[in-house]
C-alpha cells in the first residue's frame, strides 16, 4: 500500500491496494524482476543478460511481479507496430528459479522435460524433442513443438543462469518469421558460461544452493513473527556473504507486515561460512515463511 | 462493364471484410443452461437429486429454490428483515440470467426499485452506475475518504457500501439513513463495482479437495505462458477459498449468510448483527431507531423450531432450516449449465475447434476446462467423484492494472482476481468483475495489460486469424 495522501482522485490504472509483493532489503542489489528497456534493448543486471533487438521489434507489456512459486517474467518482445498486420511471432522470456519451483526442476533439462511431459497431445505435436545444444559457447536445452488447429509453433530456448532457468519461448503461426525471431538470438549478451552453480557465474556471482537455509549451516536462527494470518506462502531469496551473515533480502511475495518482520529475523541469522577452495565465498539460497510450500510434483525427469 | 466490375470489386472488399470480422455472437438461445426442461424460474437440480437420492434431497432443492426467490420486506409480509441497508430484495433478482441462481439480467430490477415501491423516492435516489439495462452492480469504495470527502490512498476500505436505504418505507418510520456518497465517490474514482456471480453447479465446486485443487496447479507450473497462480484462503480454517471475484469465500453456506446480510441486510445465524457501511462501523453504528425495524428480534433468518406439518415428512424437513441453510440447498444441488456441443453457435465443427485453441493459446492454463474429480459426497450421488468442467482453476492471478480494482479480499490483492469459472459463459449477458462488457471479444482482450500474467495468451489470441478468433467466441458462447 503506498504512502501518502493523493490528491482528490484516485489515479487510474495504478494498482495501489497490493496483496503479497516483491520487496528487498536494500535498492543496491539488483533483483531478477528489475530488468529495464533503453533505446531497443532490454537490460538485467541480476542476470547480466542484455538484448538488443532490431527495429522490427520492441518492448511488450509488461509482466506480472515474480510468483510464490519463484516464477518470473522477464519481458515479453512484440513486433513493432507497423509490422504487425504480417503476424511475425513474439518472444516472451522468463525465468523460474531453482529454489521454489512447484516443478522441482534443477536444471534447463528437468524443466523442458516437465514442460514436454505436461504438453496437452490432444492440441501441440512435438517437433524437436528437448535436446542439448550450443548457443555461442553456452549450453541450452531446445524444445519445439506446434499446434495443428492454431497453425502456431513453438520454440524454447532454455539455459540456467545464476540460480534460474530462463527460458525464450519464441511464437510464432509462420515458420519465416520464427527464423526471424530466432535470429535475434544472435544479439543477446549473457553472462559466460560456467560449470553448473560453481558460485562464479558471470562475474563473482554467489553460490546457487538449493535448500541451504538448514540446521546444519546454521549457527542462529530466530523465527519470524507473524502476527496477521495472511494465509499466503512467503518465498525469500537470500545472498549469505562470506562471513556468514545475510547481505541481501529478496521477499518474492509478501505482504508488508511479513516483509517486515522476516527482515528483521533474518538480520540475526548467522551461518557456518561456505568454504570452496579454501577460501570462504558467498552463497544463494531460499527460504519459504508462513504457509509452507505445496508438496512439490515430481520433477520432469 | 469495366464500371461494373469495380463496384462489385468494391463491394467484395467491403462485405465480405466485415463478415470475417469475429464477432461475438450473443447470448445463445435454445435450451435454459443447456438443460431440456429447465426454465427462467425452475433450474434443474444434479440428475440424482431430481432421482430422489437420497429420499427427501429433492424437497430440500425446491424449497432453497423458492426461498431464494422469496421477496423480503422491513416488517410487513411474511418475510422480514429488508435493512436498514440493503441493495435488493431478492437473491433471485440479482441471480437472474438465464435462470434464478444465475447472473445479471438484461433489466436491471435495481434500476426499478424506487418505481416499483422497493425503495422511497424521496429518502433514496438512483446511482448513475445503475441503469434500466445496464449490469446489476454491487459498489465498493477502495478506500477511504477524510472529512471532505477526498479519497486517502493509504488507507484501503474496499467494503460493499450497500446501494438503498429503508428510510421512508413501512414500519421504518423512525429510521432515517443517507445514502453513500456516490456522486462524489465516481467524481474521485473511487468507485468500484461487482456483478453477481453464477451458482449453478457451485456444490461440485465445493466438494474440491484441496489437494485436487493443488494437483492441477502443480500440473501447469511447467507451462510456457509465463503464468503462475496462487490460492487464496480462509480466513477460519486455512483451506483453499473458492467462491466470489477473488476466490474470497469458503462455502456456500458463508457466502449465503454474507450475501443475506450484504447485500439484503438480513440477520442471520452465520452474520447475526445487522451491517453498517465501512464508514459508519468506524464511527458509531447503526442508529437505534434502525435496528429490529421487523419487529422480530435478532438474528431475523432462524432456524424455524415450528413448522407446518405436512403429509410429506421431507416436505416438513425442509421449512425446519433457517434460510441461508436453503439458501446454500438450492444452490449445492443445482446442476452446472451442460455445454451445447453441436447446437451452439458455429455448430459442432467451431465447438470442436474453438475448445481446441482455447487450450493450444493458454486460455486452458488458467481456465482448467474439467478438474477431476470432486470428493466422495455425503449429499448426493452427482456430487460424488464428478469432473468439475468449471474452465477454471480456482486461483487467483494478477491481471494488471486493467482489470485491477485496488479491494484486497483474503490473500488476494487488488490486482488479483479468480479465474472466472466459463460454464455458462454462453448464456450471461455481462462479463467481468465490473460487468464493463457484453462482448467476449471485449472481455478476452481486457486480459492484456501492464502487470497481467494472461499478456502472452493474448498475444496468442492476436495472432489469431479471424475464423480461429470466431471459432473460439463460437465455443465459449456454447458453454
Ligand atoms: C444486489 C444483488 C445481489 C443479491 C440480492 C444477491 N447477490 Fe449473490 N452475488 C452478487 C454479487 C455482486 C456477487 C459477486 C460478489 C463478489 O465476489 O464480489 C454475488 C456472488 C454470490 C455467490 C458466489 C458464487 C460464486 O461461485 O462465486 C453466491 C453463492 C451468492 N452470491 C449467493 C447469494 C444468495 C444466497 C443471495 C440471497 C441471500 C444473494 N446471493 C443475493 C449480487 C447479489
Ligand atoms: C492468467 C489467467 C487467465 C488466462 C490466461 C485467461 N483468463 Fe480469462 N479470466 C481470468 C480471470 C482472472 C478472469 C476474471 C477477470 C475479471 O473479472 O476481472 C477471467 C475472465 C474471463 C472471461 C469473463 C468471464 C466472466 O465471468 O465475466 C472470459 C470470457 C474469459 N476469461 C475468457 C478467456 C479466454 C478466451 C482466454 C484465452 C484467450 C482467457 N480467458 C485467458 C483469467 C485468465
Amino acid at each position: 500500500m503506498s504512502g501518502a495522501a493523493s490528491g482528490a482522485r484516485v489515479p487510474e490504472h495504478t494498482i495501489l491496494v497490493k496483496g503479497a509483493w516483491p520487496s528487498a532489503s536494500d535498492s543496491g542489489t539488483p533483483l531478477p524482476e528489475d530488468g529495464r528497456w533503453a533505446g531497443g534493448s532490454y537490460q538485467n543486471d541480476y542476470f547480466g543478460l542484455t538484448l538488443r533487438f532490431s527495429a522490427r521489434w520492441q518492448a511488450g507489456l509488461e509482466g506480472p511481479p515474480p510468483s510464490d512459486s519463484g516464477a518470473y517474467t522477464l519481458a515479453q518482445i512484440v513486433p513493432a507496430e507497423r509490422f504487425r498486420a504480417g503476424k511475425a511471432g513474439h518472444l516472451l522470456i522468463t525465468a523460474q528459479d531453482i529454489f521454489f519451483t512447484a516443478t522441482r526442476a534443477n536444471s534447463p533439462l528437468e524443466l523442458v522435460n516437465f514442460t514436454s511431459e505436461h504438453l496437452d497431445r490432444s492440441v501441440y505435436r512435438v517437433e524437436e524433442a528437448p535436446r542439448q545444444t550450443l548457443l555461442g559457447q553456452r549450453p541450452f536445452v531446445r524444445f519445439g513443438y506446434q499446434s495443428a488447429v492454431a497453425a502456431m509453433h513453438w520454440t524454447i530456448l532454455a539455459t540456467e543462469i545464476r540460480c534460474h532457468i530462463i527460458e525464450f519461448v519464441f511464437v510464432s503461426t509462420r515458420p519465416q518469421s520464427m527464423a526471424d525471431l530466432l535470429q535475434s538470438m544472435d544479439s543477446i549478451t549473457l553472462p559466460a558460461a560456467a560449470p553448473e552453480h560453481d558460485g562464479t557465474d558471470g562475474a563473482a556471482q554467489p553460490l546457487c544452493i538449493r535448500d541451504y537455509a538448514s540446521a546444519e549451516h546454521l549457527l542462529e536462527r530466530v523465527e519470524p513473527v507473524l502476527t496477521e494470518p495472511h494465509l499466503n506462502s512467503i518465498p525469500v531469496r537470500i545472498i549469505i556473504d562470506a562471513q556468514g551473515e545475510i547481505r541481501h533480502i529478496h521477499l518474492l511475495r509478501a505482504f508488508a507486515d511479513q516483509a517486515r518482520a522476516i527482515t528483521d529475523a533474518l538480520r540475526q541469522w548467522r551461518f557456518k561460512p561456505y568454504v570452496m577452495d579454501g577460501r570462504p565465498v558467498e552463497v544463494e539460497t531460499g527460504i519459504v515463511f508462513g504457509l509452507r510450500a505445496r508438496a512439490p510434483a515430481s520433477s520432469g525427469s | 462493364m469495366t464500371k461494373l466490375r469495380i463496384v462489385l470489386y468494391v463491394a467484395w472488399l467491403i462485405v465480405p471484410g466485415s463478415l470475417l470480422a469475429q464477432t461475438d455472437p450473443g447470448v445463445r438461445g435454445g435450451a435454459i443452461n443447456g438443460q431440456a426442461g429447465a426454465t427462467a424460474t425452475g433450474p434443474l437440480p444434479l440428475a440424482s437429486v431430481s432421482g430422489g437420492q437420497p429420499q427427501g434431497v429433492l424437497q430440500f432443492f425446491e424449497n432453497g429454490l423458492a426461498r431464494f426467490q422469496e421477496v423480503e420486506t422491513v416488517g410487513n409480509s411474511a418475510n422480514v428483515g429488508l435493512g436498514p441497508r440493503f441493495n435488493m430484495n431478492q437473491c433471485s433478482a440479482c441471480h437472474a440470467q438465464p435462470a434464478v441462481g444465475g447472473s445479471g439480467a438484461a433489466t436491471n430490477p435495481q434500476f426499478a426499485a424506487i418505481a416499483n415501491g422497493i425503495v422511497d423516492g424521496s429518502t433514496n435516489s438512483m446511482p448513475s452506475f445503475i441503469t434500466a439495462h445496464g449490469p446489476t452492480r454491487e459498489a465498493r469504495f477502495p478506500f477511504f475518504t477524510n472529512s471532505s470527502g477526498t479519497p486517502i490512498t493509504s488507507s484501503p476500505n474496499g467494503g460493499v457500501e450497500t446501494i438503498f436505504t429503508v428510510s421512508g418505507l413501512a414500519g421504518a418510520a423512525g429510521c432515517t439513513l443517507a445514502q453513500p456518497a456516490f456522486a462524489l465517490a465516481i467524481a474521485n474514482n473511487n468507485i468500484i463495482y461487482r456483478i453477481p456471480t453464477p451458482v449453478f453447479g457451485a456444490g461440485l465446486v465445493e466438494n474440491l479437495d484441496d489437494s485436487t485443487l493443488l494437483a492441477n496447479q502443480a500440473a501447469q507450473a511447467g507451462n510456457t505462458f509465463g503464468i503462475a497462480g496462487t490460492f487464496n484462503h480462509s480466513g477460519n480454517d486455512g483451506t483453499i477459498a473458492r467462491f466470489g471475484w477473488k476466490a474470497q469465500n469458503k462455502s456456500l453456506l458463508m457466502f449465503a449468510g454474507e450475501a443475506y446480510n450484504v447485500e439484503m441486510g438480513i440477520t442471520n445465524e452465520l452474520f447475526p448483527n445487522e451491517r453498517p457501511l465501512p464508514g459508519e462501523d468506524l464511527a458509531a453504528g447503526l442508529a437505534a431507531g434502525c435496528l429490529n425495524l421487523a419487529g422480530v428480534g435478532y438474528p431475523e433468518d432462524a432456524t424455524n423450531f415450528e413448522v407446518t406439518p405436512s403429509s410429506n415428512q421431507a416436505t416438513q424437513n425442509a421449512q425446519v432450516p433457517g434460510d441461508i441453510v436453503m439458501f446454500a440447498e438450492f444452490m449445492r444441488l443445482s446442476m452446472p449449465p451442460l455445454p451445447a456441443t453441436s447446437s451452439g453457435p458455429g455448430g459442432a465443427s467451431a465447438f470442436t475447434a474453438g475448445q481446441s485453441l482455447f487450450k493450444t493459446i493458454g486460455c486452458a492454463a488458467c481456465h482448467t476446462p474439467t478438474i477431476n474429480s470432486t470428493q466422495a459426497s455425503a449429499v448426493t450421488a452427482s456430487l460424488s467423484k464428478a469432473a468439475v468442467n468449471a474452465f477454471s482453476d480456482f486461483e487467483i492471478h494478477d491481471m494488471g492494472t486493467g482489470l485491477a480494482d485496488n479491494v484486497a479480499q483474503g490473500s488476494a490483492g487488488g490486482n488479483q482476481f479468480r479465474t472466472a469459472p466459463l460454464w455458462g459463459a454462453g448464456q450471461r449477458i455481462f462479463f467481468l468483475h465490473d460487468g464493463r462488457t457484453t462482448n467476449l471479444l471485449t472481455a478476452i482482450r481486457a486480459h492484456a495489460s501492464s502487470g497481467s500474467e494472461a499478456n502472452d495468451v493474448i498475444e496468442n489470441f492476436n495472432e489469431l486469424t479471424a475464423a480461429q478468433q470466431q471459432d473460439i467466441l463460437d465455443f465459449l458462447r456454447s458453454l
